[in-house]
């Protein structure tokens, strides 16, 4: 059995792991509730933003929050382009998942290619700086991470809910005929949506940059967390993806630390199968 | 103020109105009457653009707006209360009719407008906080009607508001439309319930099948027979 | 034609791959043909649940990944040999994806995405149990001791013909089972499971049967597979590349289709092999993934799917410019018709009998906080033409959809011939004789309209064979004027077409009660003239009919008697005349009259 302080270790890897979750769920679950498209792409993001963080971080010094306000544009405007696309075809829900399926191994493939299939780590002061929190200890990275995805939540909270742009979005979502009666210009809508959701898998990239090894085949290996993430609560939420973040990651962890690490994921995916077995049918 | 002519909407391949042509005038009360299938929820939803007219054109103070998108009508000046109210469940009374008022003219006015239609509809100011998916059936209208209203329209298109409420709050609702109408605003009433229809317009299009087969005004129509020879085939 | 050219074709083929290694293959080309015979099996597979019925499984990897280490447990630690080894990891295989099927399949929440996510979280539980117990355990198992049957000329072509062999059965199966009475079922439950189960469906128990197949095939792939790479591990074995390569390979190819998923994994494997070095690989990866995504934009039915829609496209008369009221009404129908119909149009109407072949008592219907049906009383009699009447929201369209068993009841009996069927699941209680339309019609949209008759008539209890399916469905598309309309999709017809499809495939199970729902609405005059002479015919040929109607003249002039709902309760029934005249009724149509307003 763990001594307590390796416990509340474990536990709080598993949350601050859990908040990179959610905030990678949060981008995924806005598109898939409110745009209705499944968007794998979204994981495609998160990583090329993590290498062109690692890239400007390694070759040019960039501090990586500097990154990060040098990428959501960018990554905002691919969002754009790739809704403006898309918007040209009508595809059901499926249909969306295996469009940017593909779109998602042409990325992995150009990530490959500049970066090769080697682990790129990034090394940054914000690793090196470790402070102590309630007894366990805390590096900055992990902090940051933390504090990033509750910015984002709230601010996407914010916006749904206290903006009139966030109750359109909200209310074309539910019923996009009435929404259109009454001058809710969906088509332009949901090209904003796309940026954002694409800003959010940026933000994202910055924190995996920050803590993880980057290898291109992790593109695929994390599809299967985030979607039980995103599935766990209600979509097109502001706060569900977090909280289900956390508990997953907290399951995992904790599973690590008193079992066996290779257990980890039976907790997570049980609990998704037991949840949605368990959901009333939404339409 | 609004025409129709000539309209024609295609269900498949297969006609649901044809040769549709209705007028209403400034500060017109105008119902349309008919059985179920005659294409009633269709000609609203023509008008406001959610099905596209196959042949024929509508105008709006003499602008051609057939083929024009619909969520620029809502700025037109035509507001859509539309059947089984469709209000946004998920969200509350509130923002129901905080989305009703989206276009520029009207969000500039949003608190006056607000205000007055809390007047009108006492039951509402009460619940603006509620989730409006929580309402019973006659408040819900009143929220619908409310919706629209926080557009500033100049027309008022209602499908079918008495569906399935129950009398008293039927005559409730129906008082409102009037006290609405001598504000100024047209009314476009499309109606299941022809008696109230035919007692509060002006004018009455009689709807069968997709084709207007009476039309005239409202208490001259209200003593013929081909009315209740329509409904219970007398 | 096509239909026979195809399978020929197959055969040559079949043929072809056969000679292959005898005449002088290339090894290389028979590694890549492995391949290719891997993925079309993969992928087949999948198709015969998740292609025909819509739905989509992201777990076949978990059926594979079960026959890799069904073939690695049974192979190494229980030491059988191969033949046995590979039938068993089949069965495992199958064997999961019947307690899921159990689990999952009665659900009406459980369709879409949600099938899809639960299959793909079985994967990674199973991967999860694999890797922490002994079957694996977390090193990988090796094969590289088991014998593999030596089939062929050279130590390589074993495989070759294994893979093969697979292919083949997987083909093959795909072929039977679409032109099977199976596989109709499962097409239209892709179209429109609800509508699939009252038109006689057993929904539950095609879907089981197909999910099983489908595995059974992945797992005994998978098995084979297993002695191909001889080192079996969980990382290899249950990432996420299989489930989504196999759904991709047969969407691209069309999965509506049997050969569709052996078209996509031809391509992709073709199109993946073509880049094999270095950074030009990449670069091919990069182009492939946008091949993809264009693909599924531009083809969302796939490529066979786009093939079969430019084919038809040159059959379908071309349709003109609306027409006029006299030419919605299929000319020949009215010719057929009017000979018999002219004297019955005078004579009026059948003795009605005195058996009640319907009985409804004390029927209640509560959603949540809606009484949709407040205790309804019903008799329907033998031959009788029973109209049910009643304004918006009265609960009309809600007693039929109880008592064909789409919504079960809160409380109360439905008789059919003195046999209670008001716990029966919808498909039986088609079987049993109760058959219904829809009011705005919901035809199977892939299948001809030949097909969805033909399935109402094979599943509707009467047992009959696919031929005289089809020649009863043949006489059907006569009786309702639709029979040069046979090989057209749904969407190729008029409303008024529509709905004779809806009455065709509610005939075709021979009701003994027969439920319509606003048959009329939309039609024109002379339309519905014809309707109304159709249901006259219908009530002659020995079916009771209930009908709800709102085309009054038509309710008149059919009803030998009328009952009015209104908020779920009965108000009136009896004689139409009288009916018509209750104070109660005209109330509930023409509203309260307002003194002072």
């Amino acid at each position: 059995m763990p001594s307590a302080n390796l416990l509340f270790q474990a536990l709080a890897s598993g949350l601050f792991m859990g908040a990179l979750y959610g905030l990678i769920g949060l981008g995924l679950g806005l598109g898939w509730g409110i745009l209705k498209q499944i968007n794998l792409s979204h994981f495609a993001w998160v990583f090329l933003s993590a290498y062109l963080t690692y890239e400007l971080k390694t070759r040019f010094g960039i501090d990586p929050l500097l990154c990060l306000l040098i990428l959501l544009p960018v990554f905002a405007l691919l969002g754009v382009l790739l809704q403006a696309v898309l918007a040209k075809f009508s595809i059901t829900p499926f249909n969306s998942l295996m469009a940017t399926f593909g779109l998602t191994v042409s990325v992995e493939a150009f990530i490959q290619l500049v970066w090769s299939a080697d682990f790129r780590r990034m090394n940054s002061h914000y690793d090196e700086l470790k402070f102590r929190l309630f007894g366990v200890i805390v590096t900055y990275s992990e902090a940051l991470t933390m504090l990033l995805s509750l910015v984002c939540c709230f601010a996407v909270w914010w916006v749904l809910y206290k903006t009139d742009i966030g109750k359109a979005l909200r209310a074309s979502a539910e019923d996009p005929d009435i929404a259109r009666a009454f001058g809710i210009n969906a088509s332009k809508l949901s090209l904003a949506l796309s940026g954002a959701c694409a800003a959010l898998a940026c933000c994202a990239g910055v924190c995996v940059a920050l803590t993880f090894t980057l290898a291109p085949s992790q593109i695929f290996a994390w599809i299967g967390v985030i979607f039980a993430v995103v599935m766990m609560g209600k979509l097109a939420s502001a706060w569900a993806p977090l909280v289900a973040g956390l508990v997953i990651g907290v399951s995992e962890s904790m599973t690590m630390a008193l079992i066996a690490p290779t257990w980890a994921p039976l907790v997570s995916f049980t609990l998704l199968i037991l949840i949605l077995l368990m959901r009333r049918s939404h339409d | 103020m609004l025409g129709l002519k000539n309209i024609q909407v295609n269900y498949g391949a297969a006609p649901a109105l044809w040769d549709i042509s209705i007028e209403i005038g400034q500060n017109e009360l105008i119902s349309v009457i008919g059985p179920n299938g005659a294409g009633k929820t269709t000609l609203i939803n023509t008008i406001m653009g959610l099905n596209k007219a196959k042949q024929g054109q509508i105008f709006w103070h003499s602008e051609d707006i057939t083929t024009l998108p619909s969520h620029l009508l809502c700025e037109k000046g035509i507001a859509l209360v539309p059947e089984s109210r469709r209000l946004f469940t998920g969200m509350t009374v509130l923002e129901n009719l905080e989305l009703g008022a989206m276009h520029a003219k009207a969000k500039a006015k949003r608190a006056q407008t607000l205000e007055w239609v809390c007047e009108l509809f006492p039951v509402v100011k009460e619940k603006l906080a509620q989730s409006s998916g929580t309402l019973s059936g006659g408040q819900q209208q009143m929220v619908a009607i409310g919706r629209a209203l926080m557009a500033l329209p100049e027309l008022l298109l209602l499908d079918e508001p008495s569906l399935g409420l129950a009398p008293t709050i039927v005559t409730e609702m129906f008082r409102v439309i009037q006290k609405i109408h001598r504000e100024g605003k047209s009314v476009l009433l499309v109606e299941q319930n022809v008696s109230r229809a035919l007692s509060i317009s002006s004018r009455t299009y009689v709807l069968e099948n997709g084709r207007v087969v009476a039309q005239g005004d409202s208490s001259e129509l209200s003593k013929q027979d081909d009315i209740k020879k329509a409904y219970l085939g007398l | 034609m096509t239909k026979r050219l195809m399978p020929m074709l197959a055969a040559l083929v079949l043929a072809i791959l056969i000679a292959g290694p005898y005449v002088g293959l290339p090894a290389h080309l028979q590694s890549l043909l492995y391949v290719i015979f891997f993925w079309v099996s993969l992928a087949t597979s999948w198709n015969l649940l998740s292609g025909y019925s819509g739905y989509f499984s992201f777990g076949h990897g978990a059926f594979f990944g079960l026959g890799m280490y069904g073939m690695a447990t049974f192979a190494t630690k229980l030491n059988l040999s191969f033949f046995p080894s590979v039938l068993l990891s089949g069965l495992v295989a199958a064997a999961l994806a019947l307690v899921i099927g159990a689990l999952v399949f009665r659900l009406k929440s459980i369709r879409g995405e949600s099938f899809a996510l639960i299959t793909l979280a079985v994967t990674f539980v199973l991967s999860t149990l694999i890797v922490n117990t002994p079957i694996d355990g977390g090193p990988g198992v090796y094969l590289m001791g088991v014998s593999t049957p030596a089939i062929g000329p050279t130590a390589a072509s074993s495989f070759y013909y294994l893979g093969l062999g697979m292919a083949a059965l997987c083909v093959f199966s795909a072929y039977v089972l679409f032109h099977s009475k199976m596989g109709l079922g499962l097409l239209a439950i892709h179209d429109d499971e609800d509508v699939a189960e009252v038109n006689g469906v057993p929904t539950f128990a095609l879907k089981m049967a197909a999910f099983a197949l489908s595995s059974f095939l992945a797992g005994m792939m998978g098995s084979i597979h297993a002695l191909y790479v001889s080192y079996v591990t969980v990382s290899e074995t249950f990432n996420i590349n299989v489930p989504l390569t196999v759904v991709l390979m047969s969407i691209l190819g069309g999965a509506r289709h049997w050969a569709g998923p052996t078209l996509g994994a031809i391509l992709i494997t073709l199109l993946l092999n073509a880049f094999t070095d270095g950074s030009s690989a990449l670069v091919g990866r990069v182009v492939i993934g946008l091949i993809l995504t264009l693909s599924v934009l531009l083809m969302p039915n796939g490529i066979w799917g786009s093939l079969s829609a430019r084919l038809r496209g040159k059959k379908v008369q071309i349709k003109g410019d609306p027409l006029s009221e006299q030419s919605h009404a299929d000319p020949r129908g009215r010719d057929l018709l009017s000979e018999r119909t002219a004297e019955l149009a005078i004579k009026g109407v059948t003795p009605v009998g005195t058996k009640v072949v319907l009985e409804v008592k004390g029927l209640t219907k509560q959603f949540f906080a809606i009484k949709a049906l407040g205790g309804i009383d019903l008799k329907l009699y033998e031959g009788e033409i029973l109209g049910l009447l009643g304004p918006n929201g009265s609960g009309k369209s809600t007693f039929i959809n109880v008592v064909t068993g789409h919504f079960s009841a809160s409380s109360g009996e439905i008789q059919l011939l003195g046999r209670d069927v008001s716990h029966l699941s919808a498909h039986e209680i088609r079987k049993s004789g109760i058959s219904r339309t829809y009011q705005i019609p919901r035809p199977f949209n892939g299948l001809t309209v030949l097909q969805n008759v033909v399935l109402s008539a094979q599943y509707g209890g009467s047992g009959a064979s696919e031929s005289q399916a089809t020649e009863q469905a043949l006489q059907w598309l006569e009786f309702t004027g639709l029979s040069d309309k046979a090989a057209d999709l749904p969407d190729a017809l008029n409303l008024h077409q529509r709905k004779f499809l809806e009455l065709a495939r509610a005939l075709a199970a021979r009701p003994q009660v027969l439920l319509l729902d606003e048959v009329l609405s939309g039609l024109t005059p002379s339309e519905i003239d014809l309707a109304v002479q159709t249901i006259r015919l219908i009530r002659q040929r020995g079916t009771s009919i209930v009908f709800v109607e709102h085309v009054m003249s038509a309710v008149m002039a059919l009803s030998d008697r009328l009952v009015v709902l209104d908020q779920g309760v009965v108000i009136a029934s009896g004689a139409p005349k009288e009916v018509m005249n209750d104070p109660h009724v005209v109330r509930a149509y023409l509203g309260d009259k307002v003194e002072g307003e």
